[in-house]
């Protein structure tokens, strides 16, 4: 058991970071939403299964013949994760605008917006397996919906170091989540639209005193959180070359544990809960059996928020709020 | 006329915070608002900057109506407020807190920078600790600081010595009035009512959502109603020195119903009661 998990060390590693790249970009749009509206966006899931299908889109409009490698593949992903990331930026805004702002309006209560992203979740769940996916992939309705994109990816080791072993399409995961990390990051400390950000999180009431226009502060962070998870929803794509209108649900659920795991409102907790969720899972499943992946990561969640219940970096955007 | 309060009526739901307020603040004046605990003085405040939304009334500010006015843009027309319990970003350095201040300007903000710190040498010495480690006293003066970096016309504060030991009420007090020097109008709202009145020129009593008085400051305080409910009744008495509750016993009450006649002030409502109304 411990035997397969020195063999396997490496190639866990590597696989690990991958996923758990893509869940820490994921989760930042649940800790972003939460750390400024103290709401659990649930149909955010649907946010990246939205980019997931532009990104398909945008595959079939160019209408490769064959894989493609290298440069080209750069070239592609790059393109994917711009059209997705727009893409499920919109989508975010607009269901801000559809499910909750009405809500805000009238001074709803929290357990009100909850209902209602779970209403949107699923209806975007359904608009897609019903309408959608039938319509665009010329399936009979009863069928469901389970469209394979063919793999685009060419798969290339980079670097081989005995069992170290870095595949091209893992690293562009790991690169693009990085990048996507930093660029945020100088966003929300550098910017005024970040600086707002910050404040709203913090105190609400106050950063009106300091003229901070709300609704727009949460637009933008609908539209933050709904790029990131259109770039991750390429990045998978290229990774895993499948997607469905559920596609969100699991991942979705691991995203937000991420999120809770690194300490919920917190930028750079995303970041260390999604890793560090990517990284248990691909151990686990190598020391376990692959069957107990999910079990050994949930059972891990419990485990840390009994010792550190606000998550292993703390919620540092929500601190000290009188 | 800068500022304007008309007849406003506040709700918190069914509740009703403000019964009909008539405030007006002059250029250049310092006003004062003082009032027992719950008697709606964060809420008036509130309402002026926009976090509250009035059932009736209007609020006319340099003679143009903002009572529809989103709260954001009220920062730009004039209005900064050091709202109650003093809304530092716990997360935010001393210098950041004083930029979100200026969040709505444009333009080059270090000469005002350099006027806060001037006015605070404190925070100077502080700017890159976190705000939320501060103490009571720095917080307050950064919250003050904060809103002046919007460059205001008015200046809202509320509550500005609660918790703060007397020695640094009198100093904080003393900036408030050099503030007004250099030209900018204050609205500051008090328990401290002793010393809000000797700073202020202009007073008003609020009481359960009223105003119940309204009249020079040096007048009310040698008002016998004010000065039994809410300077602590007897003769000589100094302002309350902790900031918080210092109104309102029980033997303010028994001074207030004998000394009920002869009022020199304005009353704007049929008075019902002689003291405040202590709640909680
Ligand atoms: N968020 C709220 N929800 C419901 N009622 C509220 C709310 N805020 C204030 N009130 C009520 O409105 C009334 C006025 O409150 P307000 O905070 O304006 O009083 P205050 O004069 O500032 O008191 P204090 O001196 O204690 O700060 C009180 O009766 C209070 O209970
Ligand atoms: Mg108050």
């Amino acid at each position: 058991m411990f035997g397969n998990f020195i063999d396997q060390f490496w190639p866990s590693t590597i696989d690990g970071l991958s996923l758990g790249a893509i869940y820490a970009l994921v989760a930042l749009g649940y800790t972003m939403v939460y750390g400024v509206l103290r709401l659990i966006n649930f149909a955010h899931s649907e946010i990246f299964m939205i980019g997931t299908f532009a990104a398909l889109a945008t595959l079939n409009a160019i209408g490769l013949s064959a894989p493609v490698g290298g440069l080209a593949l750069i070239g592609l992903v790059l393109m994917l994760a711009v059209v997705a990331g727009l893409v499920s930026g919109a989508s975010a805004v607009a269901l801000e605008f559809v499910a909750y702002r009405p809500l805000r309006r009238r001074g709803a209560s929290r357990l009100a917006a909850l209902i209602s992203a779970i209403g949107a979740s699923l209806f975007l769940q359904q608009l897609f397996a019903r309408v959608l996916i039938p319509w665009w992939f010329d399936l009979p309705k009863e069928k469901g919906a389970l469209p394979i994109p063919k793999h685009f990816t060419e798969t290339v080791d980079l670097l081989s170091i005995g069992d170290f072993i870095i595949r091209n399409d893992k690293l562009f995961v790991i690169l693009g989540a990085i990048v996507m990390m930093i660029a945020l990051d100088q966003f929300v400390n550098r910017t005024q639209l970040g600086r707002g950000i910050r404040a709203t999180a913090q105190d609400p009431e106050t950063a009106v005193l300091m003229g901070v226009n709300i609704d727009r502060v949460v637009s933008a962070t609908f539209m933050i959180g709904g790029v990131m998870a259109g770039v991750a929803a390429a990045l998978y794509l290229m990774r895993f070359g499948e997607t469905n209108y559920f596609v969100g649900f699991l991942l979705g659920i691991k995203a937000f544990t991420a999120a809770v795991l690194g300490g919920i409102g917190n930028l750079r907790g995303a970041l260390v809960g999604g890793l560090t969720l990517g990284l248990i899972e691909m151990y686990g499943s190598v020391i376990f059996g692959s069957a107990w992946q999910d079990v050994v990561a949930f059972s891990v969640l419990v485990l840390v928020l009994m010792f550190r219940p606000t998550g292993i970096l703390g919620e540092s955007l929500q601190q000290a709020r009188a | 006329m800068l500022l304007e309060i008309r007849d406003v009526h506040v709700h918190y739901g069914k509740i009703a915070a403000l019964k009909g307020i008539t405030v007006e603040v002059e250029e250049g004046e310092i006003v004062t608002l003082i009032g027992a605990n719950g008697a709606g003085k964060t809420t008036t405040l509130k309402t002026i900057s926009g976090l509250r939304p009035l059932s009736s009334g209007r609020i006319l500010f340099n003679g143009q109506d903002i009572s529809r006015m989103p709260g954001h843009k009220r920062v730009l027309a004039g209005i900064g407020q050091a709202p109650e319990g003093r809304g530092i970003f716990p997360g935010m350095t001393v210098t950041e807190n004083l930029h979100m201040g200026a969040y709505a300007r444009k333009g080059d903000v270090s000469k005002d920078l350099a006027e806060v710190f001037e006015l605070f040498p404190r925070l100077a010495e502080r700017k890159n600790q976190a705000g939320g480690t501060m103490s009571g006293g720095e917080q307050q003066m950064l919250a003050i600081g904060r809103a002046l970096m919007s460059r205001p016309k008015v200046l809202l504060l509320d509550e500005p010595s609660m918790g703060l030991a007397p020695m640094l009420i009198q100093q904080i007090f003393t900036i408030i009035e050099e503030i007004n020097r250099r030209g900018t109008t204050v609205l500051v709202v008090e328990q401290n009512a002793q010393q809000a009145l000797q700073l202020a020129h202009r007073a008003y009593v609020l009481e359960t959502g009223r105003v119940l008085k309204s009249a020079p400051a040096s007048e009310l305080l040698d008002d016998p109603e004010v000065r039994a409910a809410y300077l602590g009744g007897g003769a000589g008495a100094a302002g309350g020195s902790g900031g918080s509750g210092d109104s309102g016993d029980s033997g303010g009450k028994a001074a207030a119903v004998a000394s009920a006649p002869g009022e020199a002030a304005v009353v704007d409502e049929p008075v019902q009661k002689t003291a405040p109304d202590d709640r909680d």
